[in-house]
Parts: C-alpha cells; structure tokens; sequence
C-alpha cells in the first residue's frame, strides 16, 4: 500500500491515540505513568478541533476556552466525532512544552519549546552557537520520544486484549458529557 | 522556520537506505554539490539546495558548521520568480490591444494568442525577482530519522526530491501508522496491521 492509501486508511489511529491520551491524562488528573520513565504531566488546554466524515464530506468543529469549556469537545465526541488536533502541555523533569498534535499525520504544530537559561545571546562564539543549536536538538528530540512513548504505551493496549476494558471505560467518561 | 528561534512546526520522516563507512566525507561531498545557487543576476526560473540553518547567505557552512553531535543540520532554500496570473492577464491584453492598432486588424489569432502570452510571461518572469522560501531539518544520524520544519505539502515533497537526489536516501514520513511499525514488536505490528476503528461512544 503507498503512503497515501495509508495516510487515508490509517488516519483513524493517530485520532484514536489523542482521544485515548485525553482521557488517560483526565482519568489521573493529568498525570500519566509512562513505563521506563515514571509520572509525565499532560495537559490538553485551550484549543482543540474534532472532525467528522471523510472526503468532502468532512466537516469540523473547533473548541477554544478554558479546561471547563472543552466539555464541548467531549459533546463532539458523543456526536461521533474524532479528535484530529489538541493544545497540549506536557511536562517532565522540569521542561515544559507546549504543542499542538495534528493527530492523521501526527504533525507537531506551534511547538513552544521549555525555556532553559541557556541562551546568552552571544551569536559571535561558534562554540555557543553550537550549544545553542544542540540544545534545541535535544529538546525537539526528547518532546518526540515522550510523544513516541505515550503512543507505544497506546499501542499496545490497542492491539492487545487490554483494549477492550479500556474502551468501556472510554465510553463511560465520554458519555459522562451527555449527563453533565 | 523555528527551528533555531521561536515555535517551530515539524513532521518526523524515517531515513532509508545505507550510508558509506565514510559518512561525514560522504555527507560534505554531497552537501557541496547541493549547495543552493543564487539566480539573483540570472534568468533562471528557480534553484533549490543546501544552505546553514543560521544564515540563508551561507552555502560554504563557514559560519556554522551542519553538523552537531550525531545531527546534521541543514536548511534547504528555494528562490523562486513569480509572477502573479492577474498581472499576466494585463500585460497580455495591453499586448494584443497594441497589435491590433499597429496591423489594424479587428481580432488576434488563436496562435498568435498563444505566442503572446507565452513572450509576456517570459519577460515578466525575467524582471520578477526570486522570492526565497528557507526550510530547516535536522537529520539524526544515529536512528535514522529526520524532523523537518514545514507542515507544508509542497515542502515536504520538494524535500523528498532534494535529498534522494543528494544523498541517494528515500525519506519516509512517519504518520502514526508507520511509527507503530517502528515501536512494536513484531507480533503486534501484525496485529496493528488488522485493527480497524472503534467507536468512542
């Protein structure tokens, strides 16, 4: 299959995956254990768009708003509509980031990346440019692979028999936004 | 941009295809013979190559080297001449208004049509000036991955041409599908390969 049959195919996993850690950061109050690495902070804030429908027919619906508004987003969800981008704010070992997860392609979008102390400012030394510049490797590196670990770690429980009793759940915290 | 001040916004590609033993040698060649080339005192219609990630006039990497630890940092610049097709339309329809006064003549043919919007779009191309784009990437020699910073499509293809033709590598653009591929054992990635989507309601 080439890449753009699975782009087509394949979209729902991506989606599937930012629904799946929206809950599984609101169901610890934002705290995820990630195996290996220990409790990882995951927010999802202020802004999120859902889609609905493939093709042409596709429609969207953008939530913007403080933590209590996005119960609008979780009425989007009853209405059968996927979670395609959240804001997210994820915090580990005293580096935040801020991002949006465009979640067909998995396109890190407006990344903001943890302010550190180490930028002098001095564009004249090669040796500080370099630092500077591997830096912000390490920090576009390292906000990739907590990414990487949170989809490994919704991986597995999907395509295992875990998934099951962690779909029941879902769906009770989804519905919860019909009776609120 | 984004990648050296500010937000940045960037996809993640997988880099296949076997590097030499020699690959900061191997690297340097083919990073000199992409080098991106100015067209600003030429007629050409575009130019797309290699330039440093912290100055878009650098194509010797004197300034700052590409590479960082076990990253190779590059941005690939594109100048391109454009000329908007409202401005084509004008200047052709002056063209053919003036033809027609001067052979007094009622109508201009269909290929005289022709060779006129094709000499107007020629000489305006040749007076437009080339309009540079910068997009930077940082490859990651160690896993063989690479983040590019450009959601852009047209980017991200050019991108692909680019650095098959320098490196003789094919990039692959981990949507999350393919990066399942990558993080599962082998068992599983057959069991991801079946999975279809579930309802959340």
């Amino acid at each position: 299959m080439d890449l753009v049959d699975l782009i087509a195919e394949k979209r729902f996993i991506g989606q599937e995956f930012l629904t799946w850690l929206w809950w599984k950061s609101e169901e610890r109050g934002g705290v995820v254990a990630l195996p290996g690495e220990g409790d990882i902070v995951v927010v999802f804030e202020k802004h999120m768009l859902l889609e609905y429908g493939e093709g042409d027919n596709n429609e969207s619906l953008i939530c913007r708003g403080l933590q209590t508004e996005l119960q609008e987003a979780r009425t989007g969800l009853v209405m059968g509509k996927k979670l395609e981008q959240a804001r997210i704010q994820l915090t580990y070992n005293d580096y935040e980031w801020n991002f949006t997860m465009a979640a067909a392609l998995m396109e890190f979008r407006n990344v903001k990346l943890p302010k550190t102390g180490g930028e002098s400012g001095n564009e004249n030394n090669p040796e500080e440019r370099e630092g500077m510049i591997l830096e912000r490797i390490f920090l576009f590196e390292e906000l990739t692979r907590l990414v990487l670990d949170l989809f490994r770690l919704f991986l597995k429980i999907r395509v295992g028999d875990e998934w099951r009793d962690e779909l029941v759940k879902i769906r009770e915290w989804v519905n919860k936004a019909k009776k609120d | 941009m984004g990648f050296i001040k500010g937000t940045a916004s960037y996809v993640r590609f997988g880099v296949e295809g076997d590097l030499p033993e020699n690959i900061w040698d191997f690297i340097a060649d083919k990073v000199a013979a992409f080098a991106f080339r100015d067209i600003d005192e030429t007629y050409e219609e575009d130019s797309l190559g290699w330039v440093s990630v912290l100055n878009m006039f650098d194509t010797e990497f004197d300034y700052a080297s590409y590479a960082a630890g076990d990253f190779v940092t590059l941005s690939m610049r594109l100048d391109e001449r454009k000329v908007s097709s409202v401005i084509v339309k004008k200047y052709v329809q002056k063209e053919e208004e003036r033809i027609k006064k001067e052979k007094q003549i009622p109508k201009i043919s269909r290929s005289m049509r022709v060779e006129i919007k094709e000499r107007i779009q020629n000489e305006l191309m040749r007076k437009a000036l080339p309009v540079p784009s910068v997009f930077d990437l940082c490859w990651n020699l160690e896993n063989s991955t690479l983040i590019f910073f450009s959601t852009n499509r047209k980017a991200q293809a050019l991108l692909e041409d680019l650095f098959r033709e320098s490196f003789g590598l094919t990039l692959m653009q981990q949507i999350p599908y393919v990066c399942g591929e990558h993080l599962l054992e082998e068992e599983d990635v057959e069991r991801l390969a079946r999975i279809t989507p579930d309802y959340f309601v």
